[in-house]
Order: structure tokens, then C-alpha cells, then sequence
């Protein structure tokens, strides 16, 4: 089969002093739905940041599709991100804007200065933004400006720009956390269904664990920057949970 | 006294007395001081500082006031005055526009890091490069430029945009790269991220974020422009300002009346306007020294405002048409700037300028006329803050129950802004004698103006439910304003002190042009007599003083933050 979508060797990322990742070494092959577990500060943003491209490892190698960015120029490394579509925890669209800019803003890798500058005036692609909005369930928002809009709202539209995107793989940087339970629950089977549908692969951050047995099939568990687990989601034990959230290791 | 004695115990009890003397402290102790020494160099003291036989021009002005000169002639002279003044600030302004948008993007650290790899780290800082180089421009006043271009140029009205462009181009610059530095970049950093190239993520992801406040300070900006516009008329460029200046000097009276009143229609309009827009725009205060970003009342007045993109768009095509209509009305002839005559003269007054003039006895003078343009400044914004803090108080719309107080103090705040520090330098001679007095006076008058509008408008725009609360548990409102209101509002008012104390330091070189002290009126000798090499090195001189007053003022408002 073509190669894996992620693959990490021993990869160690250090913040001065601070080590954020050791050793990890794992693989996401294509159409995986993949939930990263653990406590705060285990290294999950950190994780995800290696895999859209914005850090690079202080040790170890990382390949992105087959590609190893820290040997790409900044234009194919670009091209490489541009398969790669994140959703964040705090949205990151603009608030000022409509949201259709927003949605139109999953373009941008492929558009032309000058023709995102017209769009700006004139939006283009309005079917394709409307396609995509319909497809996160808020049709009517096409016009709305997007701080009138509520939190899950907004994480739909987010969602909608990584469509607008079309990436090889979604990775979600705890895209629940700012949203209610019963939106929570929309989000995430949102996010499977599309995925799904197009099929993407999907490398999701979580903190509610009982989505990540519901809504993906594998688990990876971290704790102080080192993977304690990686397994399909059937086979992840509670305790194992409890041990990766317990406040002080006995034997660390 | 309490200096000396507080430095000498400094040295026997370091810890103690160091730690009360830091911060807010001894900020206070150096103004303090510092006040005391400006008073006694502008010659406060001095016995002889009134000429009595001032009074009865001075009866004979404002008599004038009931009788402003009303014919038709006139007052068809007063509005394309007023025409020409507002068309040289639309021209000036968007000159200033187009290079503080380039500048202030080649000058923001965003612009460099999201053209860089965000692994890549950050090993050298370009835009501090790009911020150094257009200092020098910001350094030098308007009114300076207007008299080096118009020797090189000739008298056009090419040398009035250009005057005012180039130094607003360099202050835009820099205040559009603190807008854009302080802008959040989530939305961008998702952009690059996803693989969007740097032009694209920042247009998509920080400019429009940016904008609301970008296009609020350029109608700040706007308010600036017709003031300099006015000050550009006086030494010469036409319009209200030369107008004021004609009246005055023949002792037309009434005409200067007629002139005035318009020149405070055209500011209070443009002000009126200025504060409408940002209000829609969720910027409301004019200038933000010193406030946190993200700060709640910011943030507040952005989630109160939902102004349309049709409404910006509608703002950007109405200044936009102004221009040209400005351009054709006043005919700037810009084959001027490429004629072999303006090169030849540019390369003839460098050559002559060099070297500076750096012999011991001007370089003895150059230190004893900054030392005098230093307490100028000092003086005038001692007396500007004084008044401008009192009289912001009743301008702000929410402090006083009664309407008149609050109509009192704008309006007079509107008189000492609208009517220019050299026209109010004039005035004040009627009465003082020739000196820095009278300088820094003028520049204390106008400033004031515009110092209290902004502490008026920090004033408003603050959080209003601390006062509520102590109103509701009791305390009458008077009480309630003097526990929750001003405290809340005097750090921001000190900051915008110390800001205007950089502006006045700039303008102490107008008042000089009219006789009033400093480097102002040694610069107006040298230009008058053709001493280039002398001209450079007070240039230099004012160079040196705008930069160490740029640093005292940012260094005593990092503690009141």
C-alpha cells in the first residue's frame, strides 16, 4: 500500500530546557481515525503542531506524506501543509469577518494574491462555501458575521474552512473543549461522518475520553511527553485510562 | 531640596529607600524636578515678562470678536481658504496612508516571522531595521520639511502634501505596526499553517482583524492633518492658516474672526466625524497608549460595534474619491519632483551642508538652546496636563448631570485645538515680551486642547460599573466619580501626558519660527541666511532631543501602565 499518511521516528522535542516529546515513534496510515489521550501538558498540541508542519523535531524524523519537512523548501513544505487541515480549540477564524471569508479561507493555498484580495470585495466560490456549510449543518450563515455566532457554531465553520481546504487528513487540536456537552456530541460525529464521507484520515486531540472510545478506532495514550499506549480503541482497559490521568506516578 | 536629600540617603539605606523609590516613585520625583527646572529657564520668574502696552491690541481683538468681518468677498475668501486647507490634509493624508501601510508592514514583526518558516526560530529581527530607518523622517517636523522642499521645489502646493505625507507616513508607520503586532494571530498562524502562502494568510487571517483599528487611527490621523495643514498655511502654503496669519498681521481683526470661526467649524467637524466613524468602528478611543491588548473595554466596544462590510467599504470609496478631487482642486504640479533644477538644487544644498558646522563655539550654543527647547517642552506640557486633566473631567459626556459644564469644556478644548500653536504664539506676544515664555505658552494652549479631548474620551470609555456600584451602595455621585472614575482613568491620562510630551517637544520648532526661542529660531536664521552647515548640525541637535525626550517619555510611562 502507498505510504503511511504520519510517520514519527524517535522523535524528541525540547522548549529550551523542557522536554515537550521523547522518543515518540508511531504511524497513521490512511483513513485511520486516531484519538490522542492524556493529561495536560502530555504533549498532545505538541504532537499535533509535528504533524501540521508548524514545529520541527529537535531529534528524531518525521515524514508528512512521505515527505521529510525539515529537508523542504518553504514553498513545498507549504504544498505539503496544504494536504494537512487543522481544527483548533479556539477556532482561530477571524472574527470580523463573514463567515463565508472564513470558509473562503481554506483556499488560500491554492489562490492567487490578487484573487484573494477580488474575493475579499466580491466573494468567489460562493457555491463551494455554501456546499460546505450545508455539509456542517449551518446553511443559513453564509453572510453571518462570525463573532455573532455561537462557540459550536463557530467550530462548524472552522470545520467548514478545513473543507473548503479538501486536505488528505483533519487533525483537531481539542476541538470540544470550548463547545457544550450536547454540541460536543455534534461536533465529534460531525467530524467522523465527514470524514467518512470523504474520506479522510483524522488524528484528533481529546480530553472526553468516552468520544474517543465512541468516535474513532484507535487510541494513543501520552503522559509527560512519552506514548504509554497504542492501541485500537477496543482494547483500551479503564484502568489504563485511570493510570494515564493518575496525579503522581509510583514509579516515576 | 527633596532630590538631594533623597539621593543622599539612597546611598546610607540603598534597599529601603530604593525599593520606595522605584517605579511610579521616582517618575514622580524626576517630574517634579524636571518641572521646577523648565520654570526657571523659560523665565517664569523674570520681573519684566508683560508689555503693558500689549492691552490695548489685546481689547482690540477680542472687541473684534462681536464684529467679524461678514461681506461676501470675505467670506467667499474664508471657504476656499477652508477648501484648500481640507484639501491639503486629504492629499497629506493619504500620501501618509500609503506609506505607513507599506512601512508599518515591513516595520511589524508579523509581516517578517509569517514569511519565515515558524520552525526557523528567530536569529535576526529585520523590522527593527525597517522601524530605525524611518525614525529620522518622524524625527523632523512637518514645518521643517515644508521649508527644506519648498527650496528645493519651489513654492507649490506639491511641497505642502509632501511636507505633510512624509513625517504622517512615518508615524503611521510605526503606529500600524504596533496595530498589526498586537493584532491576535491565531486566525493567521491557522492560515500558514494549513499551507496558505504569508501575502494570503495575512490578508485573510491579521489585516481585516486589523483593520477596524487601522482605519480608526487614520481618522485620528485625518484630525491631525487639518491641524497641520493650518500650521503649513502660516509659514506659507495657503489656506486658513495663512489667511489667520495675513489678518493678524495687518490688524484685521474682524477678519481674523471670520477665519477662526471657520477653522473651528472645519476642526470640530472633522473631530465630530472622526469620533462617529470610530465609534461604528468599535475603536473609540483615538490613540491607545499604553493599553493592554485584549483589554476588556477594548474588547468590549469591538463586540459592541458590528459595523457592516458595506459601511467600510462605503467609508474606504468616499476617501478615496476625496482624493483626487482634492488633487485637482489644488493642482499639485508633480513634474517638479523629477526637473533637473530640483536634483541640482538637492545635490547643491548636501554639498554645502557638509560637514556640519561642529566648532566649539556653535556646539556651546547647540547645547544651551536645546537645553532651553528641553524646558520649553517641559513647561508647555506641565501647564497642558494641568488644565487638560481638569477641564477633560466635565468634557466627558457621562461625569457631570448638567449639560452646560459639559459644553463649556468642549467647546473651549475645540478653541485652544483649532486655532494653531503659532497663531497662539503671536497672540501671546501681544502682551509678553519676546522668549521662550511666550513659545511655550502657545504650545501649552493648543495642546491642551487636544490633550483634554483625549482624556475626555479615556474618561468615557471607561468601565462604568464600579461607579454604579458605589452610587448604588449609597455615595452620592460626586464621591462615587473621585473613588471609582478617576483613579481608574489617571493612568491612562499620565500616559497620554508623557505621549503629548513627545509631540510638543517637535513643536517647540514652529513657535520658534515665530520669534519664540529654542532651535525653532535658530533654525529660522540659519534658513534665512543660507548657513547650511550650521542648519545640519542644529538639525542634528533636534534630532538628539527628540530622541532622548521619545525615550524619557516611554521609559516614565512603563511604570504607570
Amino acid at each position: 500500500m502507498a505510504d503511511p499518511i504520519f510517520e514519527l521516528h524517535k522523535v524528541t522535542v525540547r522548549y529550551g530546557a523542557f522536554t515537550a516529546l521523547s522518543e515518540v515513534s508511531l504511524q497513521v496510515a490512511a483513513g485511520e481515525r486516531v484519538a490522542l489521550i492524556g493529561p495536560s501538558g502530555a504533549g498532545k498540541s505538541t504532537l499535533l503542531g509535528l504533524l501540521n508542519g508548524s514545529l520541527a523535531p529537535s531529534e528524531g524524523q518525521v515524514r508528512l506524506l512521505g515527505h521529510d519537512p525539515t529537508r523542504l523548501s518553504t514553498r513545498a513544505l507549504r504544498r505539503i501543509q496544504r494536504q494537512i487541515g487543522t481544527v483548533y480549540q479556539q477556532f482561530h477564524l477571524v472574527p470580523n469577518l463573514s463567515v463565508i471569508h472564513n470558509v473562503n479561507a481554506g483556499h488560500l493555498g491554492r489562490w492567487s494574491l490578487a484573487r484573494a484580495m477580488l474575493s475579499l470585495i466580491v466573494p468567489l466560490e460562493r457555491q463551494g462555501a455554501a456546499r460546505a456549510l450545508a455539509n456542517v449543518g449551518i446553511a443559513d450563515k453564509l453572510y453571518a458575521r462570525t463573532d455573532t455566532l455561537s462557540g459550536g457554531q463557530q467550530q462548524r465553520v472552522a470545520i467548514a474552512r478545513v473543507l473548503a481546504q479538501d486536505p488528505v487528513v483533519i487533525l483537531a487540536d481539542e476541538p470540544i473543549s470550548s463547545v457544550d456537552p450536547e454540541r460536543s456530541r455534534e461536533i465529534m460525529t460531525l467530524l467522523r461522518e465527514l470524514c467518512d464521507r470523504f474520506s479522510k484520515t483524522l488524528v484528533v486531540s481529546l480530553h472526553a475520553i468516552e468520544y474517543a472510545y465512541s468516535h474513532c478506532e484507535r487510541m494513543i495514550g501520552l503522559r509527560a511527553g512519552r506514548v504509554v499506549f497504542d492501541l485500537p480503541a477496543g482494547q483500551v482497559a479503564p484502568g489504563m485510562i485511570e493510570a494515564l490521568y493518575r496525579i503522581r506516578d509510583a514509579d516515576a | 531640596m527633596s532630590a538631594s536629600s533623597a539621593t543622599q540617603h539612597t546611598s546610607a539605606l540603598p534597599a529601603a529607600l530604593r525599593s520606595s523609590l522605584n517605579g511610579a516613585r521616582l517618575v514622580a520625583l524626576v517630574t517634579l524636578v524636571a518641572i521646577a527646572w523648565a520654570t526657571t529657564q523659560v523665565g517664569l520668574w523674570r520681573g519684566d515678562l508683560i508689555n503693558g502696552g500689549g492691552w490695548a491690541l489685546v481689547q482690540q481683538f477680542f472687541a473684534a470678536a462681536l464684529r467679524p468681518e461678514l461681506s461676501a468677498d470675505f467670506l467667499l475668501l474664508t471657504l476656499e481658504s477652508t477648501l484648500v486647507t481640507f484639501a491639503y490634509a486629504i492629499c497629506g493624508l493619504a500620501l501618509s496612508l500609503v506609506i505607513g501601510l507599506a512601512g508599518g508592514l515591513l516595520s511589524s514583526e508579523v509581516w517578517w516571522l509569517s514569511h519565515r518558516r515558524p520552525s526557523a526560530g528567530r536569529p535576526e529581527a529585520p523590522w527593527l531595521v525597517v522601524r530605525g530607518a524611518l525614525a529620522v523622517p518622524r524625527a523632523i517636523h512637518e514645518v521643517i520639511w515644508g521649508l527644506f522642499l519648498v527650496r528645493i521645489l519651489g513654492l507649490d502646493p506639491l511641497v505642502a502634501i509632501l511636507a505633510l505625507g512624509i513625517p504622517f507616513g512615518a508615524i503611521t508607520a510605526k503606529v500600524f505596526s504596533e496595530i498589526l503586532d498586537e493584532t491576535p494571530r491565531d486566525a493567521l498562524r491557522g492560515l500558514l499553517n494549513s499551507g496558505a502562502p504569508a501575502g494570503q494568510a495575512l490578508l485573510y487571517g491579521l489585516l481585516p482583524r486589523a483593520f477596524p483599528n487601522l482605519l480608526s487611527y487614520s481618522f485620528y490621523r485625518l484630525e491631525c492633518a487639518i491641524r497641520s495643514a493650518t500650521v503649513l498655511g502660516v509659514i506659507g502654503a495657503g489656506g486658513l492658516g495663512y489667511q489667520v496669519l495675513l489678518s493678524l498681521q495687518s490688524l484685521r481683526y474682524g477678519e481674523m474672526w471670520t477665519l477662526m470661526a471657520a477653522l473651528i467649524a472645519l476642526s470640530g467637524a472633522t473631530d465630530w466625524l472622526s469620533a462617529r466613524v470610530r465609534q461604528t468602528l468599535g475603536a473609540p478611543a483615538r490613540l491607545e497608549v499604553n493599553l493592554a491588548p485584549g483589554c476588556d473595554a477594548q474588547a468590549a466596544a469591538l463586540a459592541r460595534a458590528t459595523p457592516s462590510s458595506r459601511t467600510l467599504l462605503g467609508l474606504l470609496a468616499v476617501g478615496a474619491a476625496l482624493v483626487p478631487v482634492s488633487l485637482i482642486y489644488i493642482r499639485p504640479d508633480f513634474g517638479r519632483l523629477l526637473s533637473p533644477r530640483a536634483q541640482m538644487l538637492l545635490g547643491q544644498m548636501a554639498r554645502e551642508m557638509l560637514p556640519p558646522d561642529l566648532s566649539a563655539e556653535n556646539l556651546a550654543r547647540l547645547l544651551q538652546l536645546s537645553s532651553q527647547t528641553l524646558a520649553m517642552s517641559i513647561f508647555a506640557i506641565a501647564v497642558a496636563g494641568a488644565f487638560g486633566i481638569v477641564l477633560a473631567q466635565p468634557a466627558a459626556r457621562q461625569v457631570m448631570r448638567a449639560r452646560w459644564p459639559y459644553w463649556l469644556a468642549r467647546g473651549w478644548l475645540l478653541f485652544c485645538r483649532a486655532i494653531p500653536a503659532p497663531v497662539w504664539a503671536l497672540l501671546f506676544l501681544f502682551i509678553m515680551f519676546p522668549g521662550p515664555l511666550p513659545g511655550a505658552l502657545a504650545i501649552a494652549v493648543h495642546n491642551l486642547g487636544i490633550l483634554g479631548r483625549l482624556i475626555a474620551e479615556a474618561v468615557e470609555n471607561v468601565d462604568q460599573r464600579p461607579m454604579r456600584a458605589l452610587q448604588q451602595g449609597g455615595a452620592p455621585p460626586a464621591h462615587a466619580f473621585l473613588y471609582s472614575t478617576l483613579p481608574m482613568t489617571i493612568p491612562q491620562s499620565l500616559a497620554y501626558i508623557f505621549y503629548r510630551w513627545e509631540v510638543c517637544a517637535r513643536e517647540t520648532v514652529i513657535v520658534g519660527f515665530v520669534g519664540a526661542g529654542g532651535l525653532g529660531r535658530l533654525l529660522t536664521e540659519q534658513l534665512s541666511s543660507f548657513d547650511y552647515p550650521g542648519l545640519l548640525s542644529t538639525l542634528i541637535a533636534l534630532f538628539a532631543l527628540t530622541f532622548i525626550v521619545d525615550a524619557l517619555s516611554a521609559a516614565a510611562r512603563r511604570p504607570i501602565r
